[in-house]
C-alpha cells in the first residue's frame, strides 16, 4: 500500500508545505527550468529532470561570506545574519540525489566542515522524485544510480502517470508526510518499468586505467574542440570549484566566494603570471581526470551522476559518454 | 549534401595525403542525430569522418587562432558565415592569409537544432533564424570552391538583394526605457557567466579579454545583476561593428539569452549612422568603427 495523491491535486500538497517550509519545486522560464520557491502561479516542470541543478540551493554561485572594515592598521571583522527558514525540495532526481552525496564529501568530511554548505543541508528537507523515462541524454544507470530509487532523501515520491505516491524514508520523512497525510489516499500500486537508456558509460576499470594515462596523446586530440567555457562545469551538479573574493567600497568590503572553473585559463594563473595548465590540453584532461580518476581515488565514488546536462548543453557536443568510450578504447 | 559530403572527404584526403596541410577542419556526426560538431582530422584513413549536413552551424574559422604559432598549414572549410569570420580575423590582424587553406561551401542554410530534438527526425524542421535571415551564404573568400558555384551564386544574389530583416530590433526599440530595461535585466539575470558566447567567437579574439582580468577590478566575480550587466553590454559593444552574424554566441548559451537581438541592434544602429555595412564581407581596413573619417557623425560633441 502507498501513500497517494492524483497528479492535478499535486499543488495542494505544496500548498500545505509551503505553510512550514520555503518549498522549492523544478519550474520552466524562458527555456531554462530551476528549482523555484513555489507559489499558485508557478507551473511545475515535472516531465523531465530540471536544468540547473539543485546544487545552488547549497553552494550558490556567489555567496557572502563576512563584511569587513579596514581602517588604517585594524580590521573588524562582521558576521552576516545567518538565514533559519527550514527548506523542502520537491521532486529532486536520483541523479541529483547522488551529487548531493559528491557535494557532502567535499565540504562535510575529512576534517573540515564548511559551514555555509551545512547550515543549507541540515535545514532542506528533500522529497525525491522517481523518473519515468529517461531523456536523451541521461546514463545515470550506467553511474550506478537508480532512477526509481533516490538515495539520501527523506521521502521517495513516485511518477505512477497520473498520481504521485509517496513513501517516508527518514523519521524527518515520516513527519512530513503526516502533516499531508489529510489530502493523500491510501492505495496499492505498481511502479512503472523504466525505459530503456539511450545513452550508456562503461566505467568499468575507467578510474583504474586513468592512472597511467597522464601523458597519452588522447587529451591532445579531445581537446581539441573545446571552447573552455564554463557551461559544462557550471550545469555540472557535482562540480564544485569556487574563488573567494573581496568587493572592496572605501573602508568596508565583503568576502564573497564564487563558482570557478578548471575549465578557464585564470583558473590555475598564478601571480607572476605562470600558468601550470597553459592549454586546452592540461584543461580538458584535469575536468575528465578529477571527474573520473582522482576524486574516485580520494572519496571511493564518481564526481559524475550522468544526469547528462553537459551533453545536452556543451555548444561543441564534447560528451563525457564519448571520452569514457575514447579512455576504455584507448592503447 | 550527400554529394558535398563526399566531394569533402576527397579533398581532405588529397590534401593531407599530399602534406599539404597537417590536419582538415571540419565537421562529423555527434551524440545526436541533430548534432554535427567541430571535426579534426590529421590522417588520410579518418576523413570518411567528415560530413556536411543540415546541421553544421558550428563556426571553424574561430578554432583556426589555435593554429597561429604552430608549423605547417591547416585546412578548414568555410561556409558563407564562417568565411565572414575568417575575413574578421583577418581583418583583426589575427591569421595569416597564407597558412590556411580555405574550401569554400555554399550554404543551403543551417536547421534549428532546438526544434529538431522537439520536432524529431520526421518532423519539418524550420532553419534556425540567423540562416532564415543571411544575407550571403555563399563563401566571401576561399581557395576552393565545392558545389555548383553558378547556382549558387544565383541562390546568393536573391538574398543579398533583399532589405535586411530587423522587426525583432524595430518591436524591441519601441519599448520606453523603463520595459527595455526590465527585459534586458530578466534576461541577464539568468546568465551564469559561462562565457561560452565570448568564447565561440570569431570577433572576440581579444589576447586578453577584460572579463579575464578580475585582478583589475573593470568586473568583479560575482554574479549579480550589475555585473552581469557590465558584462551583457561591454561584450555587444566591443563586438559592434565586427559581429559578422554567425549566431553562435546564441546558440552556444546554455540560458538561451537572446544575444542576437543586443547584436542585431548594434548592427542596426551603426547601419544608420556610418551606411551600409556587413562586417566580413570585405577587407580593405574600412571599419566603421575603428576607422578614422572626417566625415563621421558627431553630434555628441
Ligand atoms: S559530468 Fe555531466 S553527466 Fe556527469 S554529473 Fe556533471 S553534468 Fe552530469
Ligand atoms: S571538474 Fe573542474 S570545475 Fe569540476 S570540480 Fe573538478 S576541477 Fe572543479
Ligand atoms: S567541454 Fe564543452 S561546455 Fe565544457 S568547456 Fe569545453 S566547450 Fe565548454
Ligand atoms: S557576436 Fe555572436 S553572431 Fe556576432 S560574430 Fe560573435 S558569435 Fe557570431
Ligand atoms: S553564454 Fe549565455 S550564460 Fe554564458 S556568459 Fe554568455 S550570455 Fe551568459
Amino acid at each position: 500500500m502507498m501513500k497517494i495523491i492524483a497528479k492535478e491535486r499535486l499543488p495542494e500538497v505544496l500548498q500545505l508545505l509551503a505553510k512550514d517550509y520555503n518549498v522549492l519545486v523544478p519550474a520552466k522560464f524562458e527555456g531554462v527550468s530551476r528549482f523555484t520557491p513555489y507559489s499558485a502561479d508557478v507551473e511545475l516542470a515535472l516531465e523531465e529532470n530540471v536544468l540547473m541543478p539543485p546544487k545552488d540551493i547549497f553552494f550558490p554561485q556567489t555567496e557572502k561570506m563576512y563584511k569587513f572594515k579596514a581602517k588604517d592598521k585594524s580590521l573588524e571583522i562582521e558576521e552576516l545574519p545567518v538565514e533559519k527558514e527550514e527548506q523542502l525540495i520537491f521532486g529532486i532526481r536520483s541523479c541529483d540525489l547522488k551529487s548531493l552525496e559528491c557535494l557532502d564529501q567535499v565540504f562535510l568530511t575529512k576534517g573540515y566542515v564548511d559551514h555555509f554548505y551545512k547550515d543549507k543541508r541540515d535545514r532542506t528537507a528533500l522529497i525525491a522524485l522517481s523518473c519515468l523515462q529517461p531523456q536523451e541524454a541521461c546514463f545515470c544507470g550506467s553511474m550506478g544510480v537508480d532512477p526509481q530509487n533516490g538515495v539520501g532523501a527523506d521521502i521517495q515520491a513516485y511518477d505512477l502517470k497520473d498520481k504521485i505516491g509517496f513513501k517516508a524514508i527518514s523519521a524527518k520523512g515520516q513527519e512530513i508526510l503526516e502533516k499531508i497525510s489529510g489530502l493523500l489516499a491510501e492505495e496499492e500500486v505498481t511502479i512503472p518499468t523504466f525505459g530503456e537508456f539511450n545513452l550508456k558509460a562503461d566505467i568499468e576499470g575507467v578510474p583504474e586505467k586513468l592512472q597511467g594515462m597522464f601523458d597519452h596523446p588522447l587529451w591532445a586530440d579531445i581537446c581539441r574542440k573545446c571552447l573552455n567555457c564554463g557551461a559544462c562545469t557550471y550545469v555540472c551538479p557535482t562540480c564544485h570549484c569556487f574563488d573567494i573574493d573581496s568587493e572592496v567600497r572605501g573602508e568596508d568590503g565583503v568576502k564573497i566566494r564564487c563558482w570557478d572553473t578548471c575549465m578557464f585559463g585564470e583558473y590555475t594563473q598564478m601571480a607572476g603570471g605562470h600558468n601550470p595548465r597553459p592549454t586546452k590540453k592540461e584543461r580538458v584532461r584535469n575536468r575528465f581526470m578529477h571527474k573520473l580518476r582522482y576524486f574516485p581515488e580520494r572519496y571511493k565514488m564518481l564526481l559524475c551522476t550522468g544526469c547528462g546536462r553537459c551533453v545536452v548543453k556543451c555548444p561543441v557536443n564534447l560528451d563525457i559518454t564519448a571520452i569514457i568510450k575514447k579512455i576504455k578504447e584507448a592503447e | 549534401m550527400k554529394e558535398i559530403t563526399l566531394q569533402m572527404q576527397e579533398l581532405a584526403r588529397e590534401l593531407l595525403q599530399k602534406g599539404e596541410v597537417n590536419v582538415v577542419l571540419g565537421w562529423e556526426k555527434g551524440t545526436f542525430w541533430y548534432l554535427s560538431p567541430p571535426a579534426f582530422v590529421d590522417k588520410p584513413e579518418d576523413v570518411e569522418r567528415l560530413v556536411y549536413d543540415d546541421y553544421c552551424h558550428h563556426n571553424l574559422s574561430k578554432y583556426l587562432m589555435d593554429y597561429r604559432y604552430q608549423e605547417g598549414k591547416v585546412a578548414v572549410f568555410l561556409k558563407g558565415c564562417d568565411s565572414r569570420a575568417f575575413n574578421i580575423l583577418l581583418e583583426d590582424n589575427q591569421l595569416e592569409r597564407e597558412k590556411y587553406v580555405l574550401i569554400g561551401i555554399p550554404c543551403p542554410g543551417m536547421k534549428d537544432q532546438e526544434k529538431a530534438k522537439e520536432f524529431g527526425v520526421n518532423g519539418d524542421i524550420p532553419l534556425a533564424k540567423k540562416c532564415q535571415e543571411c544575407k550571403y551564404p555563399n563563401p566571401l573568400v576561399y581557395d576552393y570552391f565545392l558545389g555548383d558555384k553558378k547556382a549558387a551564386d544565383e541562390a546568393a544574389a536573391t538574398k543579398e538583394a533583399k532589405a535586411k530583416e530587423y522587426s525583432d530590433v524595430e518591436q524591441m526599440e519601441k519599448m520606453t526605457s523603463d520595459e527595455k530595461y526590465d527585459f534586458w535585466s530578466s534576461q541577464y539575470e539568468r546568465c551564469i557567466r559561462c562565457y561560452a558566447c565570448r568564447n565561440v567567437c570569431p570577433a572576440c579574439n581579444c589576447r586578453e579579454c577584460i572579463f579575464d582580468q578580475s585582478r583589475t577590478g573593470w568586473i568583479g566575480k560575482a554574479n549579480n545583476a550589475s555585473e552581469n550587466q557590465f558584462f551583457a553590454l561591454t561584450r555587444a559593444m566591443h563586438v559592434a561593428g565586427r559581429c559578422i552574424e554567425c549566431g553562435e554566441c546564441e546558440r552556444a548559451c546554455p540560458m538561451h539569452i537572446p544575444i542576437m537581438l543586443l547584436n542585431k541592434k548594434l548592427i542596426k544602429d551603426i547601419n544608420e549612422l556610418f551606411g551600409e555595412y556587413d562586417a566580413g564581407v570585405k577587407v580593405d581596413g574600412v571599419l566603421p568603427l575603428g576607422h578614422f573619417d572626417k566625415n563621421d557623425p558627431e553630434e555628441f560633441m
